[in-house]
């Protein structure tokens, strides 16, 4: 088999034969992603609301559906309103503090049946399947939000502990909850992002995924007709809390 | 798998293409509806000229030092718990993914849409080894369920209308199934929703992987790609050596416009940034992932002739826009990658000889260009296939006596101006009112479907004494 | 320069051009034992026996100030594949030089010349093929619009898939006909909806495939080389 080595001298070689084929360079990277991002931030602290409309459109593109709630309490009314629509009761969520509020009691007052999912390592292998096997069966995926790009529409999730990827995968509905806070412009802006949460090693319980969500699961394969739903969710929704969720 | 008969010489595979009813509406439909999603998105897009340039400098500046972004890959992949496996030939991949497989007791393995896994030909491999390979893109399951190879980069089932998807269904499920994409859709969701849960291995291929950080990157509008890396023990992704990007920066940058070339979206629903196994503390994820990186005639490129060919994107632009892709769709090219760059790729991979026909299945209308995100010169390097083919003395003898004789000529006056009588008089049997409706030899097959104009009575050289 | 094609089949095009230029006050003259610009061979890979046969044509238009072609294909050639093709023979920099003078038809009336109306020798409605070489190859989709816009006497109507191979692509043709007519018969089906009564191009390739595919259907529709409409001569 060919080793590390030889494949890497293979290519070094051919490398050296010649100079390519006109002058190039990369893109330039933020020297302080950091400093960038809470610039960004800062920025968007002031344009928000332009942000939101323009999220809203886009969202809405591609077939998502947006809320908006005045306050974190209000939210598992709005889940519930989705959830009567859809006919449905079982409803997985991240874990309380990743979503940044406990909603669990709320969501039961409301007739629905959720459980979030646990933080930590389960070493436990019958405890994971039947995790999963919950998973599976829900209904209804309830998480919160790393980043809501306006330019695309895009909900950007990062994995890890008590914030699983099956959340916003499985169920047939993702809802997913976000503020002000997690508002950018760009994909460019992203970028930034991406920069910072992957300097060097991942932290703490961060996860190894990052997801860029941009509306529900779709394929055309079938004669180019637009099917949804077909492996991740049929429907995302996105509820936009107007008071800040972390206070 | 059937495979398009290479023995069945490449015209009469385009020939029966034409005739194909089916295939051609589906074709015109297919490409048709691309070229207009594309072209709507780079409308609305006024950065994306800008980005194109920018994407095609990345690609050459990444090409200029690629051992070592290659080198950061590794690094930083294992640095995360990742392995590492060098593949220079396809044989040498299907034997790291089956070691895999048998040493973590695989016995079933999901697969999300990859290129790459095709050109080697991996889910044969798999099957003989008694590891049963599930393709869980819907587009994939319909052909595998077929026995077919892909019949376009990104659509690969595009050729199949909704019946034949039905009665495709209806064979492996047992029971009666209603031609209708949702309700299609809906068993497809159900059925593999079971086997994502059950699979002990995933294998996905890799749109780009980012030295710097050791992510992968899938690019998918159905959710496998997520499925496939969260839910099974191990993670497997294979991919070409030339889709290393050195940072996110860069990534950003193709992610901005890979969609919009494919199919008009601005971003594919799903981009998934894989960085290694599961960490601690997550629920979910593989225990192991494994990286191969494939080589397959690709480094060889990188100071050849087909090193353009490298930066592609694997968007399936070109072939929507190809005058003859379009007619003929992609089996008969009779090769893993169809269309313009798949020319370039199977040359490549399987060396110049392999496309002495389908060199020549180009007009050089370079409408590829046009559409490629990164600007490759398909045209240029078809031109280059083609002197290569002529070089190695492969064309027939009877064609490089005609070229041969054509260079004398039109290389003297001389024998140019005595080439007119000539031809006058040959001419003679067939011209009509200054047509040609019907000739022997060459010819022929221009006047099967066209005329051919008669040499004019007076050639413009003769009549230019009365002009001066 | 009036090209292989234009000399056997389509002289009248060579005599358009030449009365067209002319009219302008232009000084025009046609080295004889010119032949070829070489892209046949060149396109299918005879790259030795293109490299003669562009010395030769290097050599042919060496006291020439500006070439005039009226074909975007062959234009290409010149401008684009000569430099690099005769960069290892003698011919390197008079190759290099008649490149910088070398104008397809269109671009040399409008962008050189600075001239735009002209007289159309046929009335009615004409259609616009884009020749994928003077498309793409020298980026000019411009200049023919702008003469046919200028048209007395003849009304434009935009070819739907204009832009769109004719299927053409010389051997192309020959070696895979059957592709390269149906290619041709989508094309036609777009030039007969339009209604025009005449097709037009920049390049006699194209003007071969399309008017023998017109021809072959008995179709009334005439193909037409952007030369012979502005020069006012009735064939």
């Amino acid at each position: 088999m060919t080793t590390r080595t030889e494949f890497l001298s293979r290519i070094r070689t051919e490398v050296g034969k010649t100079p390519g084929l006109f002058s190039a360079r990369t893109a330039p990277r933020p020297s302080d992603p950091r400093a960038v991002s809470e610039t960004i931030k800062r920025e968007l602290a002031e344009r928000w609301p332009q942000a939101l409309e323009r999220f809203q459109l886009e969202f809405e593109r591609v077939a998502g559906v947006f809320h908006r709630a005045a306050s974190i309490a209000v939210v598992p009314q709005v889940v519930a309103g989705i959830a009567r629509e859809n006919e449905v009761r079982r409803l997985v969520a991240w874990d309380a503090p990743e979503l940044g509020a406990d909603l669990l009691d709320a969501l039961t007052a409301r007739g629905l049946e959720p459980f979030a999912m646990p933080p930590g390592d389960l070493a436990d292998a019958t405890e994971r399947a039947e995790l999963r096997r919950r998973v599976a069966d829900a209904e209804l995926g309830l998480t919160g939000v790393d980043l809501a790009i306006a330019e695309t529409g895009t909900l950007v999730l990062r994995s890890g502990a008590g914030r699983p990827r099956s959340t916003s995968l499985l169920p047939a509905c993702h809802i997913a909850v976000f503020d002000r806070t997690a508002l950018i412009e760009t994909l460019g802006q992203a970028g930034v992002f991406l920069e910072l949460w992957n300097r060097g090693e991942l932290e703490g319980r961060i996860g190894a995924v990052t997801s860029f969500i941009t509306g529900p699961s779709r394929t055309a394969d079938i004669e180019l007709t637009l099917t949804r739903g077909v492996h991740g969710p049929k429907e995302v929704h996105a509820i936009f809390v107007d008071q800040v969720i972390r206070g | 798998m059937s495979e398009t008969d290479l023995s069945v010489p490449f015209r009469r595979r385009a020939g029966s293409a034409l005739g194909d009813k089916h295939l051609q509406e589906a074709l015109t439909i297919a490409t048709t509806k691309f070229i207009g999603l594309r072209r709507d998105a780079f409308d609305e897009f006024p950065e994306g000229e800008r980005l194109r340039d920018l994407a095609r400098e990345i690609k050459e500046a990444t090409l200029q030092h690629l051992d070592r972004y290659v080198e950061q890959l590794i690094d930083s992949v294992e640095r995360l718990g990742g392995h590492v496996h060098y593949a220079t030939t396809p044989e040498e991949a299907r034997r790291v993914v089956l070691d895999i497989a048998a040493r973590t007791g695989a016995r079933m393995a999901v697969k999300s849409k990859s290129m790459a896994s095709e050109e080697i030909h991996l889910n044969e491999a798999l099957e003989a080894a008694g590891v049963i390979p599930i393709e869980t893109d819907l587009g994939e399951y319909i052909i595998q369920l077929a026995h077919e190879r892909p019949s376009h980069i990104i659509a690969p089932a595009i050729h199949k209308t909704k019946g034949q998807v039905a009665d495709l269904f209806a064979k492996e499920l047992k029971r009666q199934v209603a031609a209708d994409p949702e309700e299609l859709t809906r068993i497809a969701r159900v059925e593999l929703r079971q086997k994502f849960l059950e699979a002990d291995l995933g294998i996905t291929g890799a749109n780009f992987a980012v030295a710097d950080t050791g992510t992968v990157v899938l690019v998918t509008n159905e959710g496998n790609g997520r499925m496939v890396t969260s839910l099974p023990r191990v993670h497997v992704a294979i991919m070409g050596v030339e889709k290393v990007v050195p940072s996110m920066t860069d990534l950003m940058v193709f992610l901005q416009i890979l969609a919009k070339s494919a199919t008009g979206q601005k971003l594919s629903v799903y981009t998934t940034l894989v960085r290694g196994p599961r960490r601690p503390g997550e629920l979910e994820g593989p225990d192991e992932f494994h990286l191969v990186l494939l080589d397959n005639g690709r480094i060889r490129q990188i100071a050849g002739p087909l090193r353009e060919a490298l930066y592609c994107l694997r968007c399936g632009a070109c072939l929507n826009v190809c005058p003859v892709y379009r007619q003929i769709g992609g089996h008969a090219y009779g090769y893993t990658y169809p269309g313009p760059i798949g020319i370039l790729l199977t040359a490549m991979l399987e060396g110049p000889g392999s496309v002495k026909d389908l060199a020549h299945a180009s007009s050089l209308c370079g409408a590829c260009v046009d559409a490629c995100p990164v600007r490759i010169d398909i045209p240029k390097m078809l031109v280059e296939l083609r002197r290569e083919i002529d070089e190695a003395r492969i064309a027939p003898w009877t064609e490089r006596l005609a070229y041969g004789l054509m260079e004398k000529v039109l290389a003297s006056p001389t024998l140019y101006r005595w080439s007119k009588p000539l031809a006058r008089l040959l001419q003679r049997p067939f011209a009509r009112d200054g047509r040609i409706r019907s000739v022997p030899l060459a010819f022929t097959e221009w006047t099967r479907t066209r005329d051919l104009p008669a040499l004019a009575p007076q050639t413009f050289h003769e009549r230019w004494p009365t002009l001066k | 320069m009036v090209t292989c094609l234009g000399d056997m089949f389509f002289p009248e095009v060579g005599v358009s051009v030449t009365r067209l230029l002319r009219r302008l006050g232009v000084t025009v003259d046609f080295p004889l034992g010119q032949t070829c610009c070489g892209q046949p061979l060149f396109n299918s890979g005879y790259h030795a026996g293109a490299t003669r046969v562009a010395a030769r044509t290097v050599e042919v238009f060496r006291d020439a100030e500006h070439v005039v072609v009226p074909s975007g294909s062959c234009a290409y050639m010149v401008r684009h594949e000569y430099p690099a093709l005769l960069r290892d023979t003698p011919a390197r920099a008079e190759a290099e030089r008649l490149a910088g003078q070398t104008y397809e038809l269109s671009q040399f009336l409008v962008r050189v010349l600075g001239k735009t109306r002209f007289k159309a020798s046929v009335s009615g409605r004409v259609t616009y093929h884009d020749s994928c070489h003077l498309l793409r190859g020298l980026h000019e989709s411009e200049a023919p619009r702008i003469l046919l816009k200028n048209l007395e006497g003849a009304e434009l109507v935009e070819l739907p898939g204009g832009d769109e191979c004719c299927g053409f692509g010389g051997s192309f043709s020959v070696r895979l006909p059957e592709v390269s007519s149906q290619i041709l018969d989508k094309k036609i089906r777009n030039i007969e909806a339009t209604g025009a009564a005449c097709v037009v191009a920049c390049d006699s390739g194209c003007l071969m495939q399309m008017g023998g595919g017109l021809g072959r259907r008995r179709s009334k529709v005439r193909p037409l080389h952007l030369a012979e409409l502005l020069a006012g001569d009735e064939r």
